[in-house]
């Protein structure tokens, strides 16, 4: 994980992807409150696919993104659509238009992954008062959403590489 | 996945992808989104659900079990220096369990006795199946579970579902390995109940909070705090008599249930598959029954007028009962 991007193959980092997004829909599917903790859950399936669309965006095409929002519909058992529809038109606004494996700073991604959160989380709002026929509770989303903003730099800091180092943490 | 090599145009802009390809994936989930309602759903897409449910259950039910473990070693951990009083308590419980459960015998005895008087098949309802949870994604759309038995196992849609404690929802979706639960906090869960003490109906309503709602409470309903609530089965989707929880009126006015099944995380559970209490069906009529014999200026009808009639009443019998035989 610590070597140089650009040497590494790129099949090898795309079954990295698609183990990582996988087991943030089990993980975020899991049922935490076995585990006599509370039910807050971010949503770690939209911070798996924006980190890859940020250091890598071309594993992260539209419909890719569609698909993981649409298993994110069925594993809930929302109405299908609702999260595929947030999550493709968020990250197309949102998305890093830099060139793959780039350096990044932790802080600019994570100003943009609030947006992305707000956008997804808005969208997704609309989207499920529409097929649940009346307006959904907005609370539980908001704290989602806030859970999942809090969690990003968590994970960001260990897969996102800083621009003044070559050699650190991330890949 | 597709890879290609970077181009100067990637260099330069960054990677770019298909606007008319994310243009239409917007389009295909806009058309879920209005088909996949639960109230227009139709068939395919269910049946498109439950099969992809079906296929991702053994990985769920692999994510779960570490948090199975991690359940079961928290509250011991937490909990040590209670245990001995614990312990001590239980035993009391025990003790006292002893009396409730031969008196629970003396009335299995006398309730199969019973039935056996007034010949009632209630074999089917008497069976359950035990799951697992695997999944308990926290969706603010839906409030569901997805469990580890389906079809194969004899469990359909509507369903009940309880916890050690009480009811905790019905099967919505059944897969063959899997099923959906609608917890009964969804903002779809409609379940009519009573209230044990009174007999007290009304109907309790999901709002996607801990508390469901208790509505079209009668204006003089006998109903008070702590009041047992029970369900009524008079939807005759749900058995009667499935406990749900304690009726609470909250500082609004408004009566909420404190449910039962939330005393313990909903992590096993068992399915009752339920005959469901169909309508009964209509008498068929019989036409020629109500027409006036044709007889003697008397009135006595004759052997020869009597014989048709009969003829035809058992004929209009059997062709109803092979029109109802699907």
């Amino acid at each position: 994980m610590r070597g140089s991007i650009d040497a590494r193959p790129p099949y090898g980092l795309a079954v990295w992807a698609a183990v990582s997004i996988i087991l943030s829909l089990m993980i975020y599917a899991s049922p935490g409150r076995l585990a006599q903790g509370g039910s807050l859950m971010p949503m770690l399936p939209l911070i798996t696919i924006f980190i890859w669309s940020s250091i890598r965006p071309r594993f992260m095409p539209p419909f890719v993104i569609f698909i993981v929002g649409l298993m994110q519909d069925l594993i809930t058992g929302g109405p299908m659509g609702v999260w595929a529809l947030a999550y493709v038109v968020a990250l197309m606004i949102m998305r890093v238009r830099e060139e793959d494996g780039a350096k990044r700073e932790i802080g600019p991604i994570w100003f943009r992954f609030v947006g992305v959160v707000a956008i997804a989380t808005f969208i997704a709002w609309c989207a499920g008062s529409l097929a649940t026929g009346g307006p959904a509770a907005i609370r539980p989303m908001l704290v989602e959403a806030a859970a999942t903003v809090l969690m990003f730099p968590l994970i960001g800091l260990l897969t996102i590489r800083k621009r003044s180092s070559r050699s650190g943490f991330g890949i | 996945m597709v890879f290609r090599s970077p181009s100067r145009r990637d260099q330069d802009d960054g990677v770019r992808f298909s606007r008319t390809l994310t243009a239409t994936l917007i389009i295909i989930s806009i058309l879920l989104i209005i088909f996949d309602r639960p109230d227009v759903r139709p068939p395919a897409l269910s049946a498109v659900r439950s099969t992809v449910v079906d296929v991702v259950a053994p990985l769920l039910d692999l994510a779960a079990r570490p948090l199975r473990a991690m359940g079961n070693i928290g509250p011991y951990w937490r909990r040590q220096s209670e245990l001995a009083q614990e312990n001590a308590a239980l035993r009391d419980q025990l003790n006292d369990t002893l009396y409730w459960r031969d008196l629970a015998l003396r009335l299995r005895d006398q309730i199969e006795i019973y039935e056996q008087t007034l010949d009632l098949d209630v074999t089917a309802s008497q069976e359950r199946v035990g799951a697992w949870t695997l999944a308990d994604p926290t969706g603010p759309f839906v409030q569901s579970r997805i469990i580890g038995a389906g079809a194969e196992r004899g469990i359909r849609d509507g369903d009940p579902v309880l916890n050690v404690f009480g009811l905790v929802g019905r099967v919505v979706e059944t897969g063959r390995r899997s099923s959906r639960v609608l917890l009964l906090t969804d903002l779809n869960s409609r379940v009519p109940v009573i209230a044990d003490r009174t007999n007290a109906r009304a109907i309790l309503i999901g709002n996607n909070t801990n508390f469901p709602r208790l509505d079209y409470v009668g204006r003089d309903a006998d109903l008070r705090d702590g009041d047992r609530i029970v369900t009524s089965g008079d939807d005759g989707v749900l058995p009667r008599g499935l406990p749900i929880g304690v009726a609470a009126l909250d500082r609004d006015g408004q009566w909420r249930v404190r449910l039962f099944s939330d005393q313990a995380p909903v992590d096993f559970v068992w399915v009752f598959p339920h005959v469901r209490v169909l309508p009964p069906e209509a008498d068929p009529v019989i036409e020629n029954e109500m027409e006036p014999p044709t007889g003697d200026e008397t009135g006595t009808a004759t052997d020869e007028s009597i014989e048709p009639a009969l003829t035809n009443s058992a004929d209009d019998t059997a062709s109803t009962t092979q029109g109802d035989t699907p």
